[in-house]
């Protein structure tokens, strides 16, 4: 099934094979030119089966299911997300994923993917915060991670290059920095605890280092088919595992401290490739 | 005490902001009531953490108090809230702030059971709130020692963030200036190592002194398997 989404794309696509930004690579390719790259990361190294099993990666299969979703006509407006604008324009979507966040003239903030697409939903199709579409943020059978995974795929292999070019952007980016550093909680914890350093491990899983773009842009790369959950999962399932582990505060969905630290997470893999979808321990 | 007093403004500054603003959601959602621009990183992070209703902060918290009590930072934690290692005198401030607020336990410390300890250190339940809370009621908090620490040599799954603790007692016997030591780092580490990763255990009130005990043991008793 999800040999017909990368059929679908453009062929120039599907064949570019160098690693050049702003060009569409499997997640395959890009991954493999990480674990070349980088011999000695322990961190992207760690799982020689996922590794294995990148190519018949299992989130790819949800591609061609948030692809019937995106162009179906749905919601109590019976429309499609055609007209939602991430960015680059309304229903366009290459390179969209890995330029957000990003600040929206119509609602006048910066948002991140995720509260975009919820806000798309809203607007456009007319869903409520308590119809399924809309409420249901995780796990495979869930129409957001069936979306976020078929949006992010048309990114696949292009940098990171969120925008700041906006005060707001440049605000919220500088604002996550400080977030990745505050220390809170019943363990003293901050984000740089367990990814200040390459190489540490955490139990048996190794952890990426933020500072280091070529670990932290596999770090970052969500959805990403997480084995251990044998669910598809986003950067914002990433950041509430962390905080739960972390005895912090729960965060809520769709609010501007997951923005922020969204905003400081992507402008930290700057330049180097995602991997869309991704495949994680 | 320097670091405290500055946060302490920000957050006044924070808060007046709020107020121009009339408190009415959080400011991006009406657009320019309140320049975001004109705040430091750091007064817009602290706005965005209390004053943005981005956390489930109603929520109980096991310790007692809410969720938003976890998020404001206390003195040692506000001071270590930076990227690398401190500068000496924030290193300085932050062993004092420790030595303060250092409680020993009523009778002095002291070896528990190091069986009690050993599960205790591979324990990683406790304190989590959010999406899913664990129940003290049903399941007692652990050290999560394992998560960082080598600990018994046999034990393969550890983790490197912290040192290697194989042998620890070994080479250093029971003597009271060793307990007494090992209490100080498990309960206030920062008075030692300012601005380590390592939780309070017992300031934080995340282990019991009981608790503290045990682990301590499992850490110097000579019978256990750490020190093998």
């Amino acid at each position: 099934m999800f040999k017909k989404a990368l059929l679908a794309l453009p062929v120039a696509m599907a064949v570019g094979a160098a690693a050049q930004a702003g060009e569409w690579q499997d997640p395959n390719d890009v991954l493999q030119n990480l674990l070349q790259n980088n011999p000695d990361s322990a961190y992207l190294h760690q799982s020689e089966m996922n590794i294995m099993m990148m190519p018949d990666n299992p989130a790819l299969w949800l591609i061609d299911e948030g692809e019937e979703l995106f162009y179906a006509e749905r919601g109590p407006n019976n429309v499609s997300l055609e007209g939602c604008d991430f960015g680059k324009g309304p229903g366009e979507l290459e390179g969209a994923y890995v330029e957000l966040p990003r600040y929206f003239e119509d609602t006048g903030k910066v948002m991140d993917f995720e509260m975009r697409l919820v806000h798309c939903m809203k607007e456009l199709q007319g869903f409520t915060s308590d119809d399924p579409a809309v409420a249901r943020r995780h796990g495979n059978g869930s129409d957001i991670m069936q979306l976020t995974t078929y949006i992010a795929h048309q990114s696949s292999g292009m940098a990171w290059n969120p925008p700041l070019d906006h005060p707001e952007e440049q605000a919220m980016r500088d604002a996550g920095e400080v977030l990745f550093f505050r220390r809170g909680g019943a363990m003293d914890f901050n984000c740089a605890s367990c990814h200040g350093d390459s190489g540490k491990q955490i139990r048996a899983s190794v952890l990426p280092e933020m500072r280091n773009g070529q670990e932290w842009t596999k770090a970052v790369s969500w959805p990403a088919h997480r084995a251990g959950h044998d669910n598809v999962r986003s950067q914002n399932h990433r950041i509430r595992g962390c905080v739960w582990q972390m005895r912090h505060a729960g965060i809520k969905a769709d609010t501007p401290v997951n923005t922020a630290l969204i905003s400081f997470w992507n402008d930290a893999a700057r330049g180097e490739p995602a991997v869309l979808p991704d495949l994680k321990r | 005490m320097l670091s405290n007093k500055t946060v302490g403004a920000s957050l006044a500054i924070v808060a007046s902001t709020a107020l121009i603003a009339g408190c009415d959601g959080w400011m991006g959602e009406r657009g320019g009531e309140v320049d975001i621009t004109a705040m430091t990183a750091e007064e817009y992070a602290e706005y965005l953490v209390l004053e943005t209703d981005s956390y489930s902060f109603e929520q109980e918290a096991q310790e007692g108090g809410s969720a938003r009590d976890r998020m404001v930072q206390d003195g040692i934690q506000a001071a270590c809230s930076l990227e690398g290692e401190p500068d000496a005198d924030t290193a300085g401030e932050v062993i004092a702030m420790a030595r303060e607020s250092y409680e020993e336990p009523p009778g002095g410390p002291r070896l528990g059971n190091w069986r009690r300890g050993a599960e205790l250190a591979r324990s990683g339940y406790g304190y989590r709130i959010g999406h899913r809370n664990d129940d003290h009621g049903t399941r007692e908090p652990g050290g999560n020692c394992y998560a960082c620490h080598q600990m018994d040599p046999a034990e393969e799954l550890y983790g490197t963030l912290g040192p290697s603790l194989a042998g620890y007692g070994a080479t250093r016997g029971t003597d009271s200036s060793v307990v007494n030591y090992v209490h100080q780092v498990v309960s206030n580490p920062h008075q030692y190592f300012p601005c380590t990763k390592m939780p309070r255990f017992g300031h934080n009130n995340f282990l019991t002194e009981e608790q503290i005990a045990h682990v301590m043991a499992y850490l110097l008793d000579p019978e256990s398997p750490v020190n093998q």
